[in-house]
Order: C-alpha cells, then sequence, then structure tokens
C-alpha cells in the first residue's frame, strides 16, 4: 500500500503491545490509544506521535507568489502559522520557506504541481509529537530554554529552537486552558527525543499517549 | 546563561547558535601578493576588541552578523547582512 507519507520515524518504538492503531484514510498507521491509562497520562504529561500526517515542504524566492496562485491563505509574517478551514495548517518559517501539513489532496497538489522559477521543495520527513498536561511546563524547563506558555499569549507564532539538543519547530493548539504542544524536528532525531520527553513524562506521572487522548 | 539575539527570532541562549568567525574582507586572488594571500588564508587576529562576526542560530538556520566586544564579552549588536548592504 502506498501511503501519501511513509511511516512514523519511531514506528517501532510504538509497537507495543497494547496500542490501539488506527489507519484509516489512506494515511500510514497512528496510535489513538496506548493502554487504558492514557487520559490519566494526559492530563498529567502526555506525549503523542503526530508523524503520521502528509507534509510539505518549500521555498525559495517565488514560494510565496506560487502558494497563492494554488489559492492557499498564506501566513502574513515570518515564524507564523494560519490552520486551513478543512484541516491541516500551513506554517511560514522564514521569509520564503513554507510548511504545509495534514490534508492529504492539499498536500498532493503541491507535491504534484509543477514549480514556478524560484520555487524549490525542502523534503519534509519530520517527526512530530505533541504534548499536553498540567506538568508539561516541568518537561520544558528540563529540555528546553524558551517558555512556551508564550505561544499561548499568541497562537499564531511558531517558534524554532532547540529542545533537549535538537533544533525544533514548535506551535500551540488546543485552547488556553489546555494547551497542546506540537513539535516538528528532523526524523532521524524522533527517537532519540521521542525517548527523552516520554522517560521525562513518565517520571512525572505521565508518558507516551495516543492521539484520542489529546484534549 | 549567555544570550545571543538571533535578528529573526529573538533572544535565545547562546547554545542555541554556532560561530562562524570574523568577518574578513578576501583580497583578489588574481591580484594581490602572495603575502596578503597567505595572510588572508592562514592567519586569524586573536587580537581582543571590537569585532563583526558571523554567527548562525540553528533552530533556524539564521545567518547573521554580531558585533562583538571580544576584550569585555558584550554582544554589541547583531543584524543580517542584507540590512547593512
Amino acid at each position: 500500500m502506498k501511503f501519501p507519507s511513509p511511516l512514523s520515524p519511531i514506528h517501532d518504538a510504538l509497537l507495543t503491545g497494547a496500542a490501539v492503531w488506527n489507519s484509516a484514510d489512506s494515511l500510514p498507521p497512528s496510535v489513538s490509544q496506548f493502554d487504558a491509562s492514557d487520559p490519566q497520562k494526559a492530563a498529567l504529561l502526555g506525549v503523542a506521535d503526530h508523524s503520521h500526517l502528509p507534509r510539505a515542504g518549500v521555498k525559495g524566492p517565488g514560494a510565496t507568489g506560487w502558494l497563492a496562485e494554488l489559492g492557499l491563505s498564506l501566513p502574513s509574517r515570518s515564524n507564523s502559522w494560519l490552520p486551513f478551514p478543512d484541516g491541516g495548517l500551513i506554517g511560514r518559517l522564514g521569509n520564503t520557506e513554507y510548511l504545509i501539513e495534514g490534508n492529504a489532496a492539499r498536500v498532493a497538489q503541491i507535491m504534484q504541481t509543477p514549480r514556478a522559477p524560484g520555487v524549490y521543495p525542502v523534503l519534509r520527513q519530520d517527526a512530530v509529537f505533541a504534548l499536553c498536561g498540567s506538568r508539561v511546563n516541568e518537561l520544558l524547563l528540563q529540555t528546553c530554554n524558551v517558555d512556551f506558555r508564550c505561544l499561548v499569549a499568541d497562537p499564531t507564532q511558531l517558534l524554532l529552537t532547540s529542545m533537549a539538543g535538537v533544533s525544533v519547530l514548535v506551535l500551540v493548539a488546543g485552547n488556553k486552558i489546555h494547551p497542546v504542544y506540537r513539535l516538528w524536528c528532523d526524523g532521524t532525531y524522533g527517537l532519540y527525543l521521542w525517548e527523552t520527553l516520554t522517560g521525562i513524562a513518565e517520571e512525572l506521572g505521565g508518558g507516551g499517549i495516543g492521539l484520542d487522548a489529546l484534549p | 546563561m549567555k544570550i545571543m539575539t538571533c535578528p529573526f527570532n529573538g533572544p535565545r541562549p547562546v547554545s542555541e547558535f554556532f560561530y562562524w568567525g570574523e568577518i574578513r574582507p578576501m583580497p583578489d586572488p588574481a591580484t594581490c601578493s602572495d603575502e596578503s594571500w597567505a595572510d588572508y588564508i592562514f592567519n586569524r587576529n586573536g587580537a581582543p576588541g571590537v569585532k563583526q562576526e558571523w554567527w548562525c542560530h540553528i533552530a533556524s538556520n539564521t545567518w547573521f552578523i554580531a558585533e562583538r566586544n571580544t576584550e569585555k564579552d558584550l554582544v554589541l549588536r547583531t543584524y543580517l547582512f542584507e540590512e547593512e548592504l
């Protein structure tokens, strides 16, 4: 079966006996539930894998105009993002670089449309994680030098920073009471970051969770 | 913790950056003397003072210039290369 995006970079680490998998919508399989304690872990500190979502990246001086011609609403400033009304998001990672994620048809359109001059593809094989729970800031204190709560004040902002020594892109989803931080990192660092984050989360009473447990 | 201010991403710990050396104008290898070319290739100025240096914010791959007093270990200002053109 050909997926629009590859398996999660941490797929093998997710193969635990109790995990419930979701393989709908022709997407690569994702873990919808690790075990029955997911809701309790999510309330304290949950780490979920979002890497299965299709994504595409483009950059270059012609990228902004080319994406606009495709009918996409683009973030007006660098280091910001916009959700698409029908699901997914587009992030502006610099003056001329974009990340599009979440909607398989849109990602396929971007990857298959002939590119204009000055538009270059960016290979996106990221590991993508979601962090949630009341103790998430305790995890951030141990792994990161930026307080992600600044994202809650400005939810359209993107942060590019370093977490446990790995370069990550961060945004906040969810709501102000139950923020969910989403992280993108290079897929080759995915297993290391997953094990680091879930290890700390387990010390704090949480751990790896399925996507169904996210607020 | 030392803080460096990326012109694009704002103040960040210096561990998020790497340093790429002092900005040194390259002489024209076709016209300069062997001595000045060898000086450019092999020698670096280690004297403390105010220097302009290349730095990069690793997480966003943002290259910029930091004007730094290496004697007092002070970052005087940071800016993108394009801003000075």
